[in-house]
């Protein structure tokens, strides 16, 4: 049962995962790229971080949207249906979302193991001068993490029907409208600065996306 | 008698708009049961509720003589359905299709697939997107009877079909029923496709369930009499009188439980029976319809 409902999930989402998989492995490769094997001077090694650096803010980047596609095209072909096949199903529902779940975790592992091996591949062939190194795994893991935060908060979202999907937007949507007013107003209340600190900040769920993605470091 | 589906005190409401009150309904295991209604009189809400799709604010939904509030997954693997509309992931081959229906039910039947897609003539590699709707519709069949299932559940199963699919997956529906024994719930609005298959009718109207009989005495028990000299009340007939239309000194009644000797009850009121016509299904539908719609005959 699982093989079909991964088979289906599959079919539905193979684009987005190989696009994701050609992205993640070029994403540590392309940010080495330019710094072979020779010996790096001190300003080329400040280049090469600094370069490692910018590139790295599109890990957290990439690992939201491929979380995001996965959980919509998961359950998107259900929402089309209105949910009437799966819930004719003979399987418990909790039984039908866990599978659906897993799959969609499952398919998110292909653009994870090519980071990790674009990350091996990058570590290797760069110069790293003493005192750096290389964390082609810990990048990975870390990568692995934020796909998988993302994608069961999406897929949570993605599996509300419409209406209330709209209504997590809208309230967002509403949040950031108040903000802008209040901004506009002169009037010192912020709501979505210490919202966000509380999800983004430590032991905020998406902690995971912050800080410094290198995939060589001090 | 057992039953297949029994339905208890059903009450269902959907807003303000719609609802279903006290709902009873019994369809005989073995039966092919027709449930007529007119559209929007709750015959697919009773399917979603016997399917656990929708939950009662009250009552109880015997299925296959499991409760459907408790034992869902139990019962729809003994379950076959055939949705209004089509609910199939059109991504998927025709073959696909299959295989991850088969792989959701233990008694899948694959030889008796591919006969049934070979009598079909369905193209295993075809997009689901790119299958008209009659070909939509014999795939939802395929898919409900190669599950080898105790009870079909088909809600509109025919609707929109054009009228040489309609024998096709109304043959392979009465092939499997009368080689299994299998209890068919069929859910239209098309009387006369009922009337020749089925043998229980229950009618539906607006959230009330109006006549559940044996096809037989539906159609026997409703008939229109023409009156002669007709009393001005009818008093305790043998019968139901359903209407009555005056035309030119001869009444036309039109009554339900009628039988032959109940001519006598003319006589007794000093009336005459000039004649009793015979109406098919669909007339006496109508005319179901009409009087529970506005219960009081006319005098």
């Amino acid at each position: 049962m699982f093989r079909m409902i991964l088979f289906t999930q599959w079919k539905w989402a193979r684009a987005v995962v190989a696009l994701g998989a050609v992205i993640a492995f070029a994403l540590p490769v392309l940010s080495v790229g330019q710094f072979g094997r020779e010996q790096a001077s001190r300003w080329e090694v400040q280049a090469m971080l600094s370069s490692i650096q910018s590139w790295g803010v599109l890990y957290p980047v990439v690992a939201g949207l491929l979380a995001l596609l996965i959980a919509v095209l998961t359950w998107s072909p259900d929402h089309r249906g209105r949910h009437v096949y799966a819930l004719t199903l003979p399987v418990p529902r909790w039984h039908y979302v866990l599978g659906r779940f897993g799959a969609g975790a499952l398919l998110l592992a292909a653009p994870v193991i090519a980071l990790w091996a674009g990350a091996l591949i990058a570590a290797a062939a760069a110069s790293i001068p003493p005192g750096l190194q290389a964390y082609p795994t810990m990048l990975a893991l870390r990568f692995s993490l934020a796909v998988l935060v993302a994608y069961a908060l999406l897929f949570a979202v993605a599996s509300a029907t419409t209406r209330t999907a709209g209504y997590v937007l809208g309230v967002l949507a509403a949040l950031i409208l108040v903000e802008v007013l209040l901004s506009v107003a002169d009037v010192n209340v912020h709501i979505l600065g210490p919202a966000l600190m509380r999800v983004f900040l430590w032991p905020g769920p998406l902690e995971i996306f912050t800080g410094r993605w290198m995939l060589i470091d001090v | 008698m057992s039953h297949a589906i029994d339905i208890r005190d059903l009450h269902y409401r959907a807003g303000k708009a719609f609802e279903i009150r006290d709902l009873q309904l019994r369809v005989p295991t073995g039966s092919l049961y027709g449930f007529l209604g007119p559209n929007g009189s709750g015959k697919t809400t009773t399917v979603r509720l016997l399917l656990g799709l929708l939950r009662p604010l009250r009552g109880t939904i015997l299925v296959l003589g499991a409760d459907v509030a408790s034992q869902i997954p139990r019962i729809l693997a003994r379950t076959g359905y055939v949705p209004e509309q089509p609910h199939l992931y059109p991504t998927l081959t025709v073959g696909e299709a299959q295989r991850f229906h088969a792989a959701f039910y233990p008694t899948w039947d694959w030889a008796w697939a591919g006969e049934l897609a070979g009598q079909f003539g369905l193209d295993r590699d075809r997009r689901l997107a790119q299958l008209s709707k009659g070909e939509m519709g014999k795939l939802e069949m395929l898919l409900a009877l190669a599950q080898r299932p105790e009870l079909l559940v088909l809600d509109e199963p025919t609707d929109g079909l054009d009228p040489v699919v309609r024998r096709d997956v109304l043959a392979a529906l009465l092939d499997y029923v009368s080689q299994h024994n299998a209890t068919v719930f069929i859910s239209s609005h098309l009387v006369h496709e009922l009337e020749r298959i089925c043998d229980w009718v229950g009618v539906m109207d607006r959230g009330r369930l109006v006549a559940e009989l044996p096809m037989q005495s539906f159609k026997n028990g409703i008939k229109r009499l023409r009156v002669v000299n007709p009393p001005a009340l009818p008093g305790d007939t043998p019968f139901v009188v359903l209407a009555r239309e005056a035309n030119a000194g001869v009444e036309t009644w039109t009554v339900r439980g009628w039988q032959g000797p109940m001519q006598a009850y003319f006589e007794g009121v000093g009336a005459s029976l000039r004649e009793v016509i015979d109406l098919d299904l669909e007339e006496g539908f109508v005319e179901l319809l009409r009087t529970f719609r506005e219960p009081a005959p006319p005098v």
